[in-house]
């Protein structure tokens, strides 16, 4: 039974996380129907940023949030201004390879400046410490300010979209950008700023991960991945759909968890034999694949 | 008869174009007969391959217009069919290779089914997904040699043996794949003005319109799907006796099915030329940007940084490819 309540509460917590990351991939497919595989490549630098302003400054990583999103917002603007706004007169391929073209330079800069060995943080307020909640369940520090951490930056976002001028603006050039226009809303503008929003959101979900994953320049492709499912699951577009999909994609990750239960709690012995922590992240592709044939629309999605 | 007319007919292409891939076809046909390095041959092996990746590609996302970044599956059974049938049972690849293809284009309709229910963006990243599956079970799979794969240890057989493919000098594998590749073209030549490459283009302009002209779109879409999924795995099988050596990392990754989307997109999507001019600017510029740049000068990956930034300009500025740019040149002329 402890394993069950572990995993699940283990699986809630990352689901936060994950939550912001697909936060800015929804809000820019929302605004502008683009995909960006670079995703990923963002959330790699957010997490090379919280690392090394840490190291550099000697301050908590929790506490490298704001610079973490300075970077972030700076990135997803310079990325729409630069190379984007071209993209976006193309056909729908084009705009994929584009952005994966993005990707491997995203990455490979990274393995230039950084090298490709593992990077962990190991000092910080929080890291290392946990506490015991009973039943079983031992909560650590790092991920439970994280996950609280992530909660607050994500109502901070639906705050700015929902209770906002520019968010009712954006909202707006979402729902109908021929319309948006009509009403002098500058499109065009809102376009820069969805990819600033949602660069600066996905490097603040990287700063938070740095404290509990060790980064390398190829860890996007996975986190890239999960935005998907997430953004798929919660309905393209959608940002409370982002938050509960998040949820229920965290569950996802904890497979091994609740298998590894099943396995023990009734005994059942051929499913020891399964290597299923190798197989993590295939649930995710698998349920990414399963979700688009029952509801192409998400669950909280307009956009067709 | 008349397929056999059809596919050896040309005549709808300027003579400018003919005459160039004439020169082009009598280039490749002798140059393995100049002196060439180890390293040109393999790249020019390489080229080949993956301008048949890129021409299997093209009817579905060229002219069908359906983006399938998932293609590396399908290197992936035609390579390890070929593999494990000759590891565990010395069955020899030309037995293998069809196989392979079977195999590929059973688990194409398996898949393709739901698949094409999507559409778009949706359908373009499902295709990554099922790919990634079937990457993640054959690194857990043991009889498939789990995340280290299979090899071929060639002392084992008496090259040069021709049933197996397992030669001591590259130029057997280029004039086999050089034989390939011009049974592709023909056969794309062919594909292009039969009555599915023309079902397909109206799917591609229009589904809506498509469809009440009596296409049956999801079936031709499927269709074309297995086509492009058989080119793709013979291929495989070909890198997997090739390369001698294949593990998921380098046969399934999400990299070689872009790099295969890539192939047809840079050199123009929808022609017939476009796979091999992409593959043509595109492999040997991978290669030797690697050899100069990323392992002599010990830059580490800015050979991919330079590639890249050569996929975002062209995205950006000529979506339709290097095709695009000679087709835009023709038509100005012609004013």
């Amino acid at each position: 039974m402890d394993l069950l309540f572990a995993s699940i509460v283990s699986g809630v917590l990352i689901g936060m996380v994950l939550a912001l990351v697909a936060l800015g991939l929804t809000i820019i497919f929302g605004v502008m129907d683009i995909v960006n595989f670079a995703h990923g490549e963002f959330l790699m630098v957010g997490m090379y940023t919280g690392l090394l302003t840490a190291q550099a400054t000697g301050m908590d990583p929790l506490f490298t949030l704001p610079v973490a999103a300075a970077v972030g917002f700076a990135l997803g603007i310079i990325c729409y201004a630069g190379f984007i706004k071209f993209l976006l007169r193309g056909p729908m391929i084009s705009q994929l390879l584009g952005t994966f073209g993005l990707m491997l330079v995203l990455r490979n800069l990274a393995l230039l400046f950084f090298g490709s060995e593992d990077r962990a943080l190991h000092h910080g307020l929080l890291v290392g410490k946990s506490f015991d909640v009973g039943m079983g369940i031992i909560l650590s520090a790092t991920k439970l300010a994280t996950a609280v951490l992530a909660v607050l930056s994500f109502g901070a976002v639906w705050l700015l979209m929902n209770r906002t001028r520019i968010g009712k603006a954006l909202t707006a050039t979402a729902l109908n950008r021929q319309g948006a226009r009509y009403m002098g809303i500058p499109t065009e503008r809102m376009n820069m700023l969805a990819w600033g929003i949602g660069g600066a959101t996905v490097t603040i979900a990287g700063a938070l991960i740095v404290n509990f994953w060790s980064v390398t320049p190829y860890v996007g492709l996975i986190f890239t991945m999960i935005a998907f499912t997430v953004v798929a699951l919660g309905g393209f577009g959608s940002v409370p759909g982002a938050f509960f999909a998040g949820l229920v994609v965290g569950l996802i990750m904890e497979i091994p968890g609740f298998w590894d239960f099943i396995q023990l709690f009734f005994g059942i012995d051929w499913m020891a034999d399964v290597p299923m922590i190798s197989l993590k992240y295939t649930w995710i592709y698998v349920s990414y694949f399963v979700i688009m044939l029952i509801s192409p629309r998400g669950l909280f999605g307009w956009k067709q | 008869m008349e397929a056999i007319r059809n596919t050896l007919d040309f005549s709808d292409f300027p003579k400018t174009d003919l005459g160039v891939a004439l020169a082009v076809l009598v280039f490749l046909f002798c140059f393995p007969l100049f002196p060439h390095s180890a390293f040109a041959m393999a790249t020019m092996i390489q080229f080949f391959i993956f301008s048949l990746y890129g021409m299997g590609w093209n009817t579905i996302g060229g002219y069908g217009g359906q983006v399938d970044l998932g293609k590396a599956q399908y290197v992936g059974i035609g390579a390890y069919t070929t593999m494990v049938c000759l590891l565990r049972w010395d069955i020899p690849f030309w037995v293998s290779m069809p196989v392979g293809a079977c195999l590929s284009i059973c688990w194409s309709f398996i898949i393709g089914y739901p698949l094409f229910k999507l559409k778009g963006h949706y359908f373009a990243i499902a295709t990554i997904a099922t790919s990634l599956v079937l990457k993640d079970l054959f690194e857990v799979w043991k009889f498939v040699g789990a995340a280290r794969g299979l090899g071929i240890l060639p002392y084992k057989y008496h090259p040069p043996d021709y049933w197996r493919l397992i030669f001591k000098e590259d130029i057997y594998y280029y004039y086999i794949i050089f034989a390939f590749f011009i049974v592709g073209l023909l056969y794309m030549n062919w594909f292009r003005k039969s009555r599915l490459g023309y079902q397909l283009r109206s799917i591609k302009d229009n589904e809506e319109v498509a469809r009440s002209l009596g296409i049956n779109v999801h079936w031709a879409k499927i269709k074309t799907y297995a086509i492009a999924t058989a080119f793709v795995s013979i291929v495989g099988s070909f890198h997997a006796v090739y390369i001698k050596n294949i593990e998921p990392e380098d046969t399934m990754s999400l990299d070689i099915s872009i790099l295969i989307a890539l192939m047809a997109m840079l050199g123009g999507a929808g022609s017939l030329w476009g796979p091999v001019i992409g593959a043509g600017v595109l492999i040997p510029l991978k290669s030797y940007l690697k050899e100069w740049l990323g392992a002599s000068a010990g830059l580490l990956g800015i050979d991919l940084i330079i590639y890249g930034l050569i996929i975002m300009i062209i995205s950006a500025f000529e979506p339709r490819g290097l095709w695009g740019i000679v087709e835009k040149y023709r038509r100005r002329r012609r004013k």
